[in-house]
């Protein structure tokens, strides 16, 4: 009666298996290659406006880069066996393959590889989720009334003689939180290049915040369809200065 | 043979095909609002900021109903849907100076959003109402807003402009030899930039029937929305 | 006359037997288009016509006519008015209804046979996949540039709203439909399904709703995309009642079709079939009807208020009224999640069920396969807001829905692990049905991980509402879903038709299809990072070349999916004559002879194992007792000695 080798030799004896090293091999030059372009979703995104950005971009090219190895392994594993066990010919293959029902090694290795994975997103996920939701909690941040209406953007400044604005106008480096509703259908306040955004309903305020850290110009986009002019329901979020924002609020009646 | 047959029928089905897609292409094109456009006309120059710029003008009008305008005298699809005539497909030349008169016959009300209320945008932002200049209107009598505003491209210059229409009486009688009563005329002027598509709407819920008054005519190309071409 | 000609009349035309058996869908057509113009008439006449809600009251009424009016024109109403009647169906009725003798014609007829009901969802199915592919082509020809103005954007709103509809249509029915209904009971060794009527009345209803949907595009369309959000849709035209009226019909369709399949495979089950032995598409089916159940009266509620809302005046929906917007989000997305998993589960276990049958090789961990379907099916309830994170809803629940949501991708990963090991060391024979399984493994990969990224509450603030969502749910429902089904088609093609798909054909237009989808929406992915919304009719020049791209990838995808369709029906009018079991597959459906009796098998089998004995060599592990006792003769071996699953009768 033979019993079952040692752990040792059986790691040993399935490290040396053909199947084993074409798969690994496969598997690292496909997860190199998948890996080299990892960085190309934030790049499409363009560069980070603010903090929350900057995040966002972080997770997309860490979640980028750890789905390489997951998408590589499974298409190295189809790939090997299209490789090494394919038919040649049109008729039904004349034998069955080896009558295999089962792995417990390996259902366990891979629900617990798919399991700690997706431990990993739930921490990285909830950690973000604090960090993005920092500046709403700030101590005295610009508020900035946004309302969406069919279909243009319309903006004002409660704390600054309620001026408004078809534009936004944002100083650098402070916290800004936004109160948004719309006067008629559901519309999505999307500022792209700083990673906000929160629907517009009527009815209701909804509230997102953001620190605006670098000075340029960026796109407003409504991100719900909202009817016939949806597609131009956009607007420019201008990020100056502090002296250049005073001077714009001052310059349209309002007082700092 | 079989080659042959074979040939046909893939031939059939993937040319069928693009016929069939083709075809319901142009019934949908056509469906979409009318594409004659109204043109400024260039007469002389103005003195501006930036130089002498050419002066385009254009002349518009906004209606209780749908009679006058481009849908013809019975009134099109929706005779008794409010509209902007005679075109809703506006074109002014680029980096010129830019005065629309608007001719306005319908009634009104309060509007939803203030901001809709002021002159945004014009030369000197102000409007001419009936004669006088003003930067704004009583935002409880207004009757239609003329509020340009971009489309997304990144290669063209931005252009926001909004006029608010002061709304005529509900009760005032129609001018003799005239469907409409006496009118409120609004003239304003702005200027072009570089060439570019634009769009614009009315900003005053003045769908009557419809959801939040801004269904029916005021999502429809053609009466409350329209295009705006510059060059 | 010839015979021939005399016979072929006599089935078009047969006398005798009443009302009934003159109804086809001529009448039906007939039926819906004069009680629509009685009930439009009559709502026209009595009710005030100036303002717009007496035009949604009309059109609800107009299209409740045509419903009623096609269903009675196609005989959907002759059971119960028949009882009503004193004059019970007769035996020779019901072989009537269930299309003996009668030729071709059963076709189009209210025919209970569910092979005949199997072929009849084929055909809608791939009416629906036509037109939303026709609309498809023409989103990308408006997109081609940036503002090309081909569409205008009420147009482009509303044939955007269309193909999103028709095609969540044809992608809830195209695995449950025809093969659910052909196969499932033959496969599970029943003579039909447990309401044979009732399978006809939901694919009749199916038939009547798409006149309704379609109609939209003449009643100035809706300016809301498929999901129909409010309150924009309490604000436009009358399409947008039309589209609800759709839907209605359309969820009782479903809800009728999923009873009749789960009764169906809990009670018909051969003997011995217990639940261990039912073979994985089975399961699969189930357990997608089975979500279907609870989840599309969600919808069917949705749509209900919103009628209410438009034709009633009554408010659920708008905010000034005391209604919410939110009420219909979270109505329609507690439909709209699980609803894609009825899509994707069939496609998903018709590929576990082929892949075995290519790899000459048992299911890898059957039982994986199982829990982790119940797994998903159980998951998928609880994650639908997280279509709703940027929403302002309920912002504090968006940490624990992205738990729900980020947990869903082990049991989708077990699916995986079932493929893989499944095809590991197997004889990977790479016809048609394998290399969809193979399609499957890459795009359902690349649809899975973006869907990580939609889930991360913080990267949905950047890519919600963007072209990026609709790159990803393309990738699932499209890259695993219909993939899924052309692979299902083309391994019961020979059983359905009696005919082989060409093969050939097949090839050419899996390889146009699958290069140009992942053209597509690979273009989509890279232009929904850089920030384009979704359903836009024109776009920022910075999204120029992606969509540029992605139009020509989607020609391509229209070039292959017509070349399927010539591998269809030319196959199907001409092609080789198939042997009654082409592939050597185990299920029960390849022991009965093509084309399939009208009653199925001649003696019900008794099931002694389950059908993945590939390379086990031991009597006892065939799927049938019958063929058991003509490898070892009959009596031998008791039934201690069956295999893979416990003894005795099914439950």
């Amino acid at each position: 009666m033979t019993s079952t080798p040692p752990f040792g030799e059986r790691a040993r004896s399935w490290w040396h298996r053909p199947e084993t090293r074409g798969v690994l091999l496969i598997w690292a030059v496909l997860t190199i290659v998948l890996v080299l372009f990892c960085w190309v979703p934030a790049h499409l995104m363009g560069p980070p406006a603010s903090p929350t950005m900057h995040a966002i971009e972080s997770t997309v090219t860490v979640f980028t880069a750890a789905a390489c190895p997951v998408a590589a392994m499974v298409w190295a594993i189809a790939l090997y066996s299209l490789l090494k066990w394919r038919h040649r010919g049109v008729d039904q293959p004349s034998e069955d393959g080896p009558a295999i029902r089962g792995n417990g090694v390996v259902t366990s290795t891979w629900l617990l590889v798919s399991s700690a994975l997706c431990v990993f997103l739930l921490i990285w996920g909830l950690a973000e989720i604090g960090a993005v939701s920092a500046p709403a909690a700030s101590a005295d941040p610009l508020v900035v009334d946004v309302t969406g209406q069919q279909w243009v953007w319309t903006f004002s400044y409660p704390q600054d003689g309620n001026i408004e604005s078809a534009d936004l106008y944002l100083p650098v480096n402070r916290p800004v939180v936004f109160h948004v509703t719309s006067t008629d259908v559901i519309h999505s306040f999307w500022v792209v290049q700083m990673g906000i955004k929160i629907d517009a309903n009527p009815g209701a305020t909804t509230t997102t915040s953001v620190v605006p850290d670098k000075i340029g110009v960026f796109d407003v986009r409504c991100a719900e369809l909202c009817g016939l002019l949806h597609a131009d329901m956009e607007t420019t979020a201008n990020v100056v200065s502090p002296a250049a924002f005073r001077s714009w609020v001052v310059a349209n009646g309002g007082h700092v | 043979m079989a080659i042959r047959g074979t040939v046909i029928g893939l031939a059939s089905a993937v040319g069928g095909g693009a016929v069939v897609v083709a075809l319901t292409g142009l019934v949908l094109h056509h469906q979409g609002p009318n594409e004659s456009a109204l043109s400024a006309t260039v007469q002389g120059t103005e003195q501006t900021r930036q130089g002498a710029l050419p002066h385009a003008s254009l002349n518009l009008a906004s209606y209780p109903d749908s009679m006058a305008g481009e849908h013809g005298t019975s009134g099109g699809a929706h005779p008794g849907w409010v509209s902007y005539g005679p075109s809703a497909n506006l074109h002014v030349p680029a980096h010129s100076f830019v005065t629309i008169t608007i001719t306005q016959y319908d009634t009104g009300g309060t509007i939803t959003n203030p901001y809709f209320a002021k002159a945004v945008g014009t030369v000197g932002g102000t409007i001419t109402v009936n004669g006088k200049t003003e930067t704004q209107i009583d935002p409880d009598s207004v009757g239609h807003t003329f509020t340009i505003h971009a489309a997304p491209m990144t290669n063209q210059d931005p252009l926001f402009v909004s006029v608010p229409l002061p709304a005529v009486a509900d009760d005032a009688p129609n001018a003799p030899g005239s469907d409409y009563p006496a009118p409120n005329v609004v003239i304003f002027s702005f200027i072009t930039g570089g060439p570019g598509k634009y769009v614009w709407n009315c900003e005053y819920p003045c769908g009557d029937g419809y959801y939040a008054k801004f269904g029916g005519p005021m999502a429809t190309r053609g009466y409350m929305s329209g295009t705006f071409t510059v060059g | 006359m010839s015979d021939v000609a005399v016979q072929e009349e006599a089935l078009a035309h047969p006398s005798g037997g009443g009302v009934m058996r003159r109804l086809n869908i001529g009448t039906a057509l007939a039926g819906g288009a004069v009680l629509g113009y009685v009930a439009w008439a009559l709502a026209h006449h009595f009710l005030q016509t100036d303002q717009p809600v007496t035009s949604d009251q009309v059109t609800v009424i107009t299209m409740a006519g045509w419903t009623v009016g096609f269903l009675a024109g196609i005989g959907a109403f002759t059971g119960p008015v028949r009882w009503l009647l004193g004059k019970d169906q007769t035996h020779e009725d019901e072989m009537f209804l269930a299309g003996k003798d009668q030729g071709i014609w059963r076709y189009f007829r209210f025919t209970t046979d569910h092979k005949v009901v199997g072929i009849q969802y084929l055909v809608v199915t791939m009416v629906l996949l036509g037109a939303g592919g026709i609309l498809a082509m023409l989103i990308r020809a408006d997109l081609v540039t940036p503002n090309s103005g081909f569409l205008g954007p009420q147009t482009y709103n509303a044939v955007v709203g269309m193909h999103g509809l028709l095609m969540i249509v044809a992608t809830i029915v195209m695995v449950t439909g025809p093969f659910g209904n052909f196969i499932v009971p033959i496969m599970i060794g029943a003579r039909d399904m447990a309401f044979p009527r009732l399978n006809a009345l939901s694919l009749w209803l199916l038939v009547a709703a798409i006149p309704v949907l379609l109609s939209t595009s003449l009643l100035g369309g809706i300016p809301t995309g498929w999901s129909g959000y409010a309150p924009l849709s309490d604000q436009g035209p009358p399409g947008m009642d039309a589209f609800l009226v759709g839907v209605i019909i359309f969820a009782i369709s479903s809800a009728i079709a999923g009873a009749n399949i789960t009764t169906t495979i809990l009670t018909m089950r051969a003997r011995g079939m217990t639940w261990n032995r039912t073979p994985i598409f089975v399961w699969g089916v189930m357990a997608s009807v089975g979500l279907a159940i609870p989840a599309f009266p969600m919808f069917m509620s949705a749509m209900v208020l919103l009628g209410v809302d438009r034709s009633l005046t009554g408010q659920f929906y708008v905010a000034t009224g005391g209604g919410s917007g939110w009420l219909y989000q979270n109505l329609f997305w507690l439909m709209g999640h699980p609803e894609v998993y009825v899509i994707v589960i069939p496609a998903i276990a018709a590929l576990l069920e082929l892949t075995p049958v290519f790899a000459r090789k048992p299911l890898f961990n059957y039982n994986a396969a199982v829990m982790a379907i119940a797994g998903i099916v159980g998951l998928s309830l609880l994650v639908w807001a997280h279509h709703m994170y940027a929403s302002g809803w309920a912002p504090d629940l968006n940490g624990p829905f992205m738990l729900t949501t980020e947990l869903i991708s082990i049991p989708t990963g077990v699916l995986f692990l079932v493929v893989l090991g499944t095809i590991w060391r197997g004889r990977v024979w790479t016809t048609l049905p394998m290399m969809a399984t193979y399609a499957m493994l890459w795009n359902f990969i690349i649809g899975g991980v973006t869907g990580i990224y939609l889930s991360d509450v913080p990267a949905d603030y950047a890519l919600h509402g963007s072209m990026f969502v609709t790159a990803h749910f393309h990738y699932t429902l499209m890259g695993a879903g219909l993939t899924g089904a052309i692979g299902a088609l083309a391994y019961w093609f020979p059983k359905m038709t009696g005919r082989m798909l060409n093969a050939r054909a097949g090839f050419v237009s899996f390889w146009f299809v699958q290069i140009g989808f992942n053209v597509t929406f690979l273009g989509m992915f890279a232009v929904g990072f850089a920030g384009q919304p979704r359903r836009v009719s024109h776009y920022d020049n910075l999204f120029a070349v992606g969509n540029l791209v992605s139009t020509m990838g989607a020609y391509i995808i229209g070039v292959g999916m017509l070349i399927l369709l010539y591998a269809v029906v030319s196959s199907w009018r001409s092609g080789v004559i198939a042997p009654a079991n082409p592939w050597g597959g185990k299920t029960l459906e390849w022991t009965v002879p093509n084309p399939v009796p009208l009653e199925n098998f001649e003696v019900l089998p008794v099931i002694i194992a389950d059908p993945y004995g590939y390379g086990e060599g031991d009597p006892s592990s065939l799927h049938t007792r019958e063929q058991r006792e003509a490898v070892v003769g009959v009596g031998a071996g008791s039934s201690e000695h069956d295999a893979h699953g416990s003894e005795g009768e099914s439950s």
